[in-house]
């Protein structure tokens, strides 16, 4: 009886638990396929949110590319702008200044021989500073280059370098060479060198030396300045070249609130006219070793002894003709040596106008010196024909 | 950039300064190296002269071997007075030439006034 009720009583526990699992699976499927309905959904959203964002940020970066055009574009036409105001004034300044030059060159001519000449030099070399200023500028904002119409010396070409900075009186030309720079070349070359000296006397001790040498390394000239300054960082080093190449350009407003032209223009200066310039090299003091260096093109063996034009005597020569027997240096100058033969005036002041006291003469002789005058008048005394002085004697 | 449309200021000014020339010296005192004064080379000057600049060299060989005046050498040289006069001092402070003063000028007699003179003793002391 006991075992009949328990088997029912299983047989109910097994159809419960039966019609349980049918009716939980049920459920089951059920959540699943709810469950794969709600990520499709969600699956589709993110999708498109998706696309939307990339749409977004498409739009976003296209924006940003025409605001940054936008801002080059204006910063552009400011620097155009601002150049062109600069290379009107530099230019106008540039020109005054060298015909401020020409100017003071006529004015030292003309008071040569007084005491004024000494303040006229120094006001040359203030104005030579200016030109090389407002050239510097010029060249910067695009404008051409004074030019020069006749080849130089390469040592001359340095000199007219050292005149345009402050302290020129530091810089030595170790030697004089036969390389001459064709006519082209000349002011180009002339004011990088002076910037590369400028730099070398900031630079270094007040005292301290700067010497020039010139090299020839195969085809091309040297132009080598050497200082005893404190030399370059790697980074000063690193910007230099960068800024010498002609990589890195830097804008106006990038100059700075004291601008350094120097390397910006000589960049440019090398880059028109066909040179390199490099400043990585150290020099025998320590220092920064620049070279400028030249290829063929730009200079020539010197033709022709540059100062040819002095030997022209003919409106040098005062009231005295030199006699023809006097000797005559290599440039064919006369020769004033100890005992001479007598020169030719004083003779003639007797033999053919004797009698006459002539007022003129006075104002003659006190032209020449008295040691002509003395051998004159010994030789007056030795002539026989003078008939007025033998009457005196008398 | 190469292109330059524009043409350039063309410069007329000597390309080398006279304050270069002089290597930025100042003038000698005034009474040093007068038109007069009359300048010569050393003897051993020759030797030296590679050193020198162009203008230095040019003033030193035109002293070379007899005496010239200052005033002769600016002519001959188309520089300033002032600019010949400082290069000289330079050439002198290296030894390189010897200047001589000029002698005081020679006053002019008047040749009537000596002759009143001469007629006058003639006629006091009988000639």
């Amino acid at each position: 009886m006991t075992e009949d009720a328990l088997v029912w009583f299983l047989v109910a526990v097994a159809v419960i638990a039966i019609a349980a699992v049918g009716i939980l699976s049920r459920r089951n499927k059920a959540v699943a396929k709810r469950k794969a309905e709600i990520e499709a959904e969600l699956n589709q959203q993110l999708s498109s949110a998706d696309e939307q964002i990339a749409t977004l940020s498409r739009e976003l970066q296209q924006f940003k590319d025409e605001h940054a055009e936008r801002i080059r574009q204006a910063e552009e036409a400011a620097e155009e702008s601002t150049k062109a105001v600069l290379k009107g004034s530099a230019r106008f300044l540039q020109s005054l200044a060298a015909e401020q030059q020409t100017l003071l060159e006529a004015i030292q001519r003309k008071y040569g021989g007084h005491s004024v000449l000494g303040d006229l030099l120094e006001v040359s070399h203030a104005n030579a500073q200016m030109s090389r200023k407002a050239q510097g500028i010029a060249v910067v904002c695009g404008a051409p280059l004074g030019r020069r119409n006749r080849p130089a010396s390469v040592y001359d070409v340095v000199r007219s370098a050292m005149g345009q900075i402050r302290n020129f009186e530091r810089v030595a030309i170790m030697q004089q060479t036969g390389f001459a720079l064709k006519a082209s070349a000349v002011s180009p070359v002339a004011l990088a060198v002076a910037e590369l000296l400028d730099n070398a006397a900031s630079f270094s001790q007040q005292n301290a030396p700067i010497e020039v040498t010139f090299q020839r390394v195969q085809k091309n000239l040297c132009i080598i300045i050497d200082d005893a300054g404190v030399g370059m960082s790697d980074e000063d080093r690193q910007q230099a070249t960068a800024l010498l190449s002609g990589d890195y350009r830097p804008r106006l407003s990038q100059l700075g609130n004291q601008p350094k032209w120097g390397f910006p223009v000589i960049a440019l200066l090398a880059q028109q006219y066909g040179f390199r310039v490099d400043v990585t090299g150290v020099s025998r003091y320590g220092g920064v070793r620049a070279v400028v260096l030249l290829p063929e093109e730009l200079w020539t063996m010197e033709e022709t002894a540059p100062p040819t034009e002095t030997v022209q005597t003919g409106h040098v020569s005062g009231p005295v003709p030199p006699s023809d027997s006097a000797p005559r240096t290599a440039h064919g100058l006369p020769r004033r040596g100890a005992r001479q033969v007598p020169v030719a005036s004083v003779p003639d002041r007797d033999t053919t106008t004797a009698a006459s006291p002539e007022p003129e003469e006075a104002g003659q002789a006190a032209r020449r010196s008295l040691g002509a005058f003395q051998r004159g008048t010994l030789s007056g005394r030795k002539l026989t024909v003078a008939p007025s002085e033998g009457a005196d004697d008398a | 950039m190469t292109d330059e449309p524009e043409p350039g200021l063309e410069l007329t000014s000597a390309l080398v300064p006279l304050f270069v020339i002089t290597n930025g010296r100042s003038l000698p005192p005034e009474h040093a190296y007068e038109r007069t004064t009359l300048v010569s080379a050393s003897q051993d000057a020759s030797a030296e002269a590679r050193t020198l600049s162009p203008e230095a060299r040019q003033v030193l060989e035109l002293v070379t071997g007899g005496f010239l005046s200052v005033a002769e050498v600016a002519a001959h040289t188309h520089l300033p007075l002032g600019i010949v006069r400082i290069l000289l001092a330079q050439l002198e402070e290296r030894g390189l030439i010897a200047a001589r003063k000029p002698i005081p000028r020679a006053e002019h007699v008047d040749r009537d006034v000596l002759n009143a003179v001469l007629d006058g003793l003639r006629a006091r002391f009988g000639a």
